[in-house]
């Protein structure tokens, strides 16, 4: 990245690269980890050897941090945020932190108020209503 | 937050794993090399998928072959103006420490605690200090009650020090600097008497 603009994700100044790196939730990243612990389980009769401390602890930091568990509850959290031209850092935020009202929603996510930007409270409360039904078929 | 990142690499393979499948093999010598290690696009948590294995020769002189693998990781890389949720580890006068289990390193110097505050001697915890919020008369304890989110303020990765004293931190790759002086940020114990939040804990 160069070190002449400076990185500021309020603004969403962070650096081509990230902007193509695929930014995942912490609920993704759950269901990835606890995919491969599982296969590390199959595989060999005490997988906690092959398992670091880093791996271990991720795991249990996503999911403490992740407001959905299963696959589908997932997926759809991904494809409702999709649909509201948010780029992959916002989606991730957003996801990340479940705001509750379009206030809460700018606070952690300021960018979504920038110039020339269509997000209107409306449209920013009607997605996180859409997320709130996500959680209730838990 | 967790990126999933393209990389490419020459790997070269012990040929102590050559037993099983070969995937199976550079998928461990991936882990040694790249797992908890801090690069330039953040910390490597996991190795996602192989996409492409090239190669296999041996070089001369070496006893192992070496590959050209393309392979994707999953990386924790915090932005700057990023919030993040956190557990409260230790606090002293210069601030507080938070950690996310897998990565301890994040700092929330003095001037970034909102203010008016006070730091006293910690009643439970001899060595420490802790700091305590005062607003319209109440006084808001920080400390590990519940989560605390942050707002990243800078990420540095101090180069690896030559000499290192005896007693000397553990040397952190990554150090980042957070703020939880704003709307929404803190212990979130602060702002659920505002909104309600159904199932925290």
């Amino acid at each position: 990245m160069s070190g002449e603009e400076e990185e500021n994700a309020a603004e969403l100044k962070i650096g081509d690269e990230f902007l193509k790196a695929k930014c995942l939730m912490n609920c993704e990243v759950s269901l990835i980890l606890e995919h491969k612990y599982e296969q590390l389980q199959q595989v060999s009769e005490d997988p906690m050897n092959q398992v670091s401390q880093v791996f271990e602890k991720s795991l249990q930091y996503v999911k403490r941090f992740s407001r959905y568990k299963n696959p589908d509850a997932v997926r759809q959290v991904r494809e409702i945020l999709s649909r509201h031209q948010l780029t992959e850092f916002e989606l991730c935020v957003l996801g990340n932190l479940c705001p509750e009202t379009a206030e809460e929603a700018v606070a952690m996510v300021p960018s979504l108020k920038t110039k020339g930007r269509t997000h209107s409270d409306e449209a920013i409360e009607k997605m996180l209503n859409d997320l709130s039904l996500v959680k209730r078929f838990e | 937050m967790f990126c999933l990142s393209e990389l490419e690499d020459t790997v070269r393979v012990p040929p102590h794993l050559l037993n099983g499948p070969l995937e199976d093999a550079i998928k461990e010598v991936l882990q040694k090399l790249f797992l908890d290690k801090v690069l330039s696009i953040g910390l490597c948590v996991s190795i996602y998928d192989i996409r492409s294995v090239k190669g296999g020769f041996v070089l001369p002189g070496d006893g192992a072959p070496t590959y050209k693998v393309r392979f994707r990781i999953v990386v924790f890389r915090p932005f700057v103006g990023e919030v993040i949720a956190a557990k409260f580890k230790e606090s002293d006068s210069n601030g507080l420490r938070l950690t996310l289990g897998f990565f301890e390193d994040v700092y929330v110097p003095a001037p970034l605690i909102p203010t008016p505050n006070r730091c006293e001697p910690d009643p439970y915890n001899r060595n420490q200090m802790r700091w305590v919020w005062q607003y319209e008369g109440e006084e808001f304890i920080i400390d590990d009650s519940c989560q605390i989110k942050f707002r990243v303020e800078n990420i540095s990765y101090p180069p690896v020090p030559i000499e290192r004293a005896e007693d000397a931190k553990p040397f952190a790759p990554m150090v980042v600097t957070g703020t939880i002086d704003d709307d929404g940020l803190g212990p979130v114990s602060w702002w659920e008497a505002c909104a309600p939040i159904s199932d925290q804990d």
